[in-house]
């Protein structure tokens, strides 16, 4: 229990007193009254002092009543400026008598007859009288008779006062008699204060831990590029090198060198976003056209039909990170490569709360001499159990551009087996023409939907809002892949 | 991709097998179970096997898998004495024609619903929606050999399906409801793909729609295939998926001379494959025989070849239109080993990671602007001219990329800015509570060339010239670069409370006071204190990234 200084000051006041009215404490104790009230309910609250409201209503004239103090009721006035009889015409001439007319008759005091008022002879004066009589003395708390009737004319009025009544608890004077520090408390500590040394003297004061302290936010990376940097780490850690590249990529770099048909359903307007810009093809870009038409010197037929250069030449934002491992890979044919990339891609896609038209993929290749299947399958079980996911299975799976293909599937507690990414070696057709002469093994991850499961989210949509509230409140190390 | 609806009861008897284990294995053959209702399964097979898309082809399929029936599935074609000539004015309009005859089928409603079923998911598969290929049935008996498949005028007419009167081919085009939908496959040539019999009635306006005359009813015995398209493989791959379909319920396949030549023969195509190819490929101990053994369980001839230990000879049936390559063999050599049965393995091969130069520049942004107190925004890449320039009351920028066919309002270029991406993130935020600061690092693309900037604002009664500054110094601190800054003109910012950062003369970014007009643009009630910067003038960003594309060696 920690007393403020205000509190002390208080009971250090009550201690030789009895019960005392809060206002009068207040000017010995050189306060205002409001804020001893407010030091009086802190130390009751801890059973040192005692805190008792009353609240008295007090009756006096209003303006206009204090306009007849001393002279009478506008009625008793008019009835005393008049003997037995006076002509009604004559008596409208006294100023009170729009008043006091009504008054007299009502209270039975005069009658009039053929324009002459009459007195009745009975004139006591009532309840009402007396009570004027009396708050024309001062002001009263009691409910004399006759009030009522007087408010209701507007001559009283009702005011609440409220008194507050302090007393010390036997407990609050025990206290005092141990004797309290009375010194002026410190908050802030001043340089002065340290290095004079001064600070040995001081109180200071004591803050409560209680009370939550004001929310601060830092400065902080979205929970999605932490979730990608970890991704990150964990391939490098592995051994790979990183690879960016343009988010425009030319139909040949992004379908024609990964063997896609150019009839391919992908390749129409309604999947991808094409642009009107055309980029020129590399050369040796007659290996790929070969390779479409033919097979080239592989064991392939080929598609078969024509291929178009002028199909080639568009330009298309990339729909897969795919596009930057072929072009990697035709920079650096000779074993070994291992590489990945991070990137956005884009498809037609309308927007909802699983789709969107922009997103991250995430993309490995490995390549070297005596690479097969069962080494794509153990990256990937190695893959993913960096990822937090130790549960991994293998189902056959289809990709234009690889073969065998294979679609890994995670176990989800609570979801059970969920498919995440997909994988294969690439074709033939896809690397035979940029000269690569060894299996390369590649995967693909759609990194949104993994962000997604970690961070508990069911709309897509949320990782590119930038909703502040969110962002605050997200833990730096929400959603960590391996725990 | 097409879901088949595989009827429990159906394939039971198809098969041999029980349902609880078709449906365990099922997905280990290569397909994904959508939905299990009481009766039947719809199951997803991969575009690539259009042999898959109807109940009869994955009962084919499945009896190997299961070891009920191995090997080659053989069909018997005898020749139909059906003749069909091709008009050669066909040439530039769709000028190849598969055809048979398929005998003795037995339809129900449900049957009918299947045949049609396939018929459509070939159209999507292999037809790329009815350009390349499009498919007719007909019941043969309603109409009499020779047919002609010809180029017909414009204005010729007969009864389309599901209607009652004569229609000329030209209102077909724009009544018909497959009239409507396919018209743009034909609406520009000056001739139209029709069929007809001797007597010169219409079976088929390919690939459009077929004649009421030839409707295929439960009453149908025999039925002559049409398959019309641009390319000759897709067409007879269209016939042979369908033949060899009807051939699994009974009926028999009868061949029809197409202007001479004799089809379809469903004859297997022969292949000799590598053992140790194979081998290498999966890391699987395979000799020629367990080679044949995987083979004739994915329904494939094989044997090992006697003059070469190391190859097998493999006859891949006619409806294996997805075998272009010797390592499709090698991955259903996998599939019928099982893929849950592979063991997995790490390779020897040795790398050593390395974190692409951009990846190290942005993250080196990132960290300073956390530092400085600010929360990390990814906004889309995809936005609008609005937003980008109209609201920033900056001129276009000739290099921004429009998109041909945008998918909304909201998203027709591709960023070449961040700032006013965060600025509409402000706009979203505006109910929140203040100091709100943030940044975002990432990909903007400018004439077809993507680089990175990064760009920051922040909001609050306080944000001001001086505190844009001096976040814009220290990040050009920071990250390393030797800049001065000049007074800008950009007027997304107040005129006297704007700079541009210079780097070896040109310029980098731009900080400042967001102009108040800007502000009431994007309905914001604070000033912004705000900057952007070019990371290729941080040092060590590579060299150009639009660099021409590499050679293929």
């Amino acid at each position: 229990m920690e007393l403020t200084l205000n509190e002390k000051r208080l009971l250090v006041a009550l201690e030789p007193l009895g019960p005392i009215d809060a206002a009068t404490l207040a000017d010995r104790m050189g306060a205002r009254k409001e804020a001893v009230v407010q030091y009086a309910l802190l130390a009751s609250d801890r059973g040192l002092a005692s805190l008792e409201k009353n609240i008295r209503t007090v009756y006096s004239l209003t303006e206009e009543g204090q306009k007849y103090a001393g002279e009478g009721l506008p009625e008793r006035q008019l009835l005393e400026s008049f003997d037995e009889e006076i002509p009604m015409r004559d008596l409208q001439q006294h100023p009170l008598a729009r008043i006091g007319i009504g008054w007299m008759r009502k209270k039975g005091w005069i009658a009039i007859k053929d324009g002459i008022v009459s007195k009745t002879g009975t004139d006591a004066p009532g309840a009402d009288e007396q009570a004027f009589a009396e708050l024309t003395e001062g002001s009263v708390d009691t409910g004399l008779s006759g009030i009522a009737d007087l408010q209701k004319r507007g001559l009283v009025e009702e005011t609440e006062t409220v008194r507050y009544t302090v007393a010390i608890t036997p407990e609050g004077r025990a206290l005092v008699t141990k004797g309290l520090d009375l010194r002026e408390e410190v908050g802030t500590l001043t340089r002065e204060q340290i290095i004079t040394g001064e600070w040995q003297n001081l109180n200071l004061r004591r803050y409560s831990v209680e009370k939550l302290p004001k929310r601060v936010y830092p400065g902080k990376n979205h929970p999605y590029q932490r979730l990608l940097d970890e991704m990150r780490r964990i391939l490098l850690d592995m051994g790979f090198t990183e690879i960016q590249g343009g988010i425009v990529q030319s139909s040949f770099w992004n379908f024609d060198a990964l063997f896609q048909p150019q009839d391919h359903p992908a390749r129409e307007m309604q999947d991808t976003f094409f642009l009107s810009e055309n980029q020129q093809l590399p050369p040796g870009y007659e290996r790929v056209r070969d390779m479409h038409e033919h097979g080239g010197g592989t064991s392939s037929t080929g598609w078969g039909g024509a291929w178009s250069t002028a199909k080639a030449e568009q330009c298309v934002l990339r729909t897969h990170t795919t596009c930057l491992s072929i072009r990697h890979l035709a920079e650096n044919p000779k074993p070994p490569v291992k590489a990945f990339g991070i990137g956005r891609v884009y498809r037609r896609e309308a927007i909802d709360p699983t789709h969107l038209p922009e997103f991250e993929q995430l993309e490995g290749i490995v390549m070297d001499e005596g690479l097969n299947f069962r080494h794509l399958l153990g990256f990937l079980r190695e893959f993913y159990a960096k990822m937090g996911f130790d549960k991994v299975r293998f189902r056959p799976g289809y990709f234009p551009y690889t073969e065998p293909s294979v679609e890994p599937e995670v176990y989800v507690d609570g979801l059970g087996w969920v498919e995440l990414g997909g994988a294969g070696i690439f074709r033939q057709e896809v690397t035979a023409p940029c000269g690569i002469e060894y299996p390369v093994l590649a995967w693909g991850l759609g990194v949104s939907r993994l962000a997604m499961l970690k961070l508990g989210l069911r709309d897509l949509r949320h990782l590119y809002r930038s909703d502040v509230e969110w962002l605050r409140q997200t833990p730096v190390l929400a959603g960590r892949l391996e725990e | 991709m097409p879901i088949i609806t595989l009827p429990y009861a159906y394939l039971e008897r198809l098969t041999g097998v029980d349902k609880e284990i078709i449906l365990d294995r099922v997905p280990m053959f290569g397909a994904d179970i959508e939905r299990i209702e009481e009766d039947h399964a719809d199951v997803e097979f991969f575009a690539n096997r259009p042999d898959l898309f109807s109940p009869e082809g994955v009962a084919r399929a499945l009896r190997g898998f299961f070891g009920l029936e191995e090997g080659l599935r053989t069909y018997d074609v005898r020749p139909s004495g059906i003749t069909f000539s091709i008009d050669p004015g066909l040439a530039a309009i769709r000028p190849y024609l598969g055809s048979a005859v398929i005998r003795n089928v037995s339809f129900d409603e449900e049957s009918i619903e299947s045949l049609m079923g396939l018929q459509e998911s070939l159209h999507w598969a292999v037809g790329r929606g009815r350009g390349k290929v499009a498919i007719g049935v007909h019941d043969l008996d309603t109409v009499r050999s020779p047919f002609r498949y010809l180029a017909s005028p414009r204005d010729r007419s007969f009864v389309p399906l599901d209607f009652e009167r004569e229609m000329t081919l030209e209102e077909m085009l724009a009544e018909h409801p497959k009239g409507r939908d396919y018209a743009h496959l034909v609406e520009k040539f000056l001739r139209f793909p029709l069929i007809v019999d001797a007597d010169d009635r219409v079976l088929s306006f390919p690939p459009i729609i077929n004649g009421e005359l030839t409707r295929v009813t439960t009453e149908t015995r025999n039925i002559l295939l049409d398959t019309t398209g641009t390319d000759r493989k897709a067409v007879m791959t269209a016939v042979n998926i369908i033949c060899t379909a009807l051939a699994e319920t009974g009926a028999d396949v009868e061949s029809v001379t197409v202007e001479g030549v004799e089809m379809p023969s469903l004859a297997p195509v022969e292949r000799v494959v590598s053992t140790a190819e194979c081998s290498g490929l999966l890391g699987l101990p395979l000799t020629p025989e367990s080679m044949a053994a995987l083979l004739r369980r994915m329904r494939y001839g094989a044997r090992p070849l006697d003059a070469d230990a190391d190859a097998v000879r493999v006859q891949v049936p006619c409806y294996r239109a997805d075998i272009l390559h010797d390592w499709d063999l090698f991955e259903d050599v996998a599939i019928a080993y099982g893929y849950g049965e592979i063991t997995a393995d790490l390779p020897a091969t040795f790398t050593i990671g390395r974190e692409h130069p951009i990846s190290a520049i942005s993250g080196a942004a990132r960290t300073v602007m956390t530092g400085l107190g600010y929360l990390e925004a990814m906004p889309f890449t995809l936005t609008n001219e609005r937003v980008l320039y109209g609201r920033m009351q900056r001129e276009q920028s000739a290099g921004a990329l429009r998109l041909l066919h945008p998918i909304s309002e909201e998203q027709t270029v591709v960023r070449t800015d961040i700032l006013p991406l965060l600025m509409e993130a402000l706009q979203l935020n505006k109910h929140r509570e203040l100091p709100q600061r943030l940044f975002a690092a990432g990909d903007v693309v400018s004439d077809l060339v993507t680089y990175q900037t990064a760009a920051a604002v922040s909001i609050h009664p306080g944000a001001d010239f001086s505190e844009a500054y001096a976040a814009a110094d220290v990040l050009c601190r920071e990250l390393g670069l030797d800049y001065s800054a000049v007074e800008s003109d950009d007027p997304a910012f107040i005129d006297g409370r704007r700079g541009d950062i210079i780097v070896g003369g040109k310029k980098a970014g731009v900080f400042g006071e967001i102009h108040p007009g800007v502000l009431n643009a994007f309905e914001l009630e604070h000033p912004v204190a705000a900057l952007e910067l070019d990371l290729r003038a941080v040092p060590g960003y590579p060299g150009q990234p639009g660099a021409p594309s590499p050679g293929v060696r």
